[in-house]
């Protein structure tokens, strides 16, 4: 079975409702050439290299997904040209099957940053001051000499 | 810079890297020039199968607006 990836860039200033709808209608079209999505998500807004339709910045989304009917994927890539909120899409063939995303649950910052604020009581300060004294010697001596 | 060293070496099989990402921005820029053009494979050390993977790589983040097809040099 091959494996594809397809990614496409959205408008930014989209509300999230908005950006739902489309991700259900392109997955709705895609499931019409009967490959089987695995991946469906936003990858985040990111500036663009080049300004696009007068666009700065875009939203892209990938999509990995098991290949279906092969004769139906060019009806599908003419129509993610011709879908207006769409502003440039690139399908990819991968090497291996790709992994399902779990979102990375976030972690409490609260008792990180309180282990790293010991961290820094506990080592001595009289240890970094000689090493500090070193390199300021180290710079201010080239200076002397010119 | 990255490529000063006189010793060349390619940089993927060095770090163990068989498939290059094309949505690896980060690594892909140090394969290009400040104009973004990819810099050749006598300068960057890259061996012959892994360079032919980094401009497929590259050529594709372009198409997609990951990487710039032309950056302003120096004027």
């Amino acid at each position: 079975m091959r494996y594809y990836e397809t990614i496409y860039i959205v408008d930014p200033n989209l509300d999230n409702n908005v950006l739902d709808k489309i991700m259900d209608e392109i997955s709705k079209e895609l499931q019409k050439t009967e490959s089987k999505i695995i991946n469906h998500r936003v990858w985040g807004k990111k500036r663009l290299a080049y300004q696009i339709e007068n666009q700065k910045y875009g939203t892209y989304v990938l999509m990995q997904f098991e290949e279906g009917d092969q004769s139906k994927m060019l009806e599908f890539s003419t129509w993610m040209k011709l879908n207006n909120s769409v502003i440039r899409h690139m399908t990819v063939l991968l090497s291996d099957k790709p992994e399902l995303h779990v979102e990375e649950e976030k972690k409490e910052e609260v008792p990180a940053k309180d282990s790293a604020i010991e961290k820094d009581e506990s080592s001595p300060q009289v240890e970094k001051s000689p090493e500090k004294e070193k390199k300021k010697k180290m710079v201010e001596e080239p200076e002397e000499e010119k | 810079m990255a490529f000063q060293n006189r010793n060349k070496f390619c940089y993927f099989k060095e770090n163990g890297i068989h498939e290059i990402d094309y949505k690896d921005v980060k690594l892909l820029r140090r394969f290009v020039n400040d104009q973004g053009k990819i810099m050749p494979r006598r300068i960057t050390g890259t061996s012959a199968k892994m360079h032919r993977k980094l401009i497929k790589a590259i050529k594709r983040s372009r198409s997609i607006a990951l990487m710039p097809y032309v950056e302003r040099g120096i004027e």
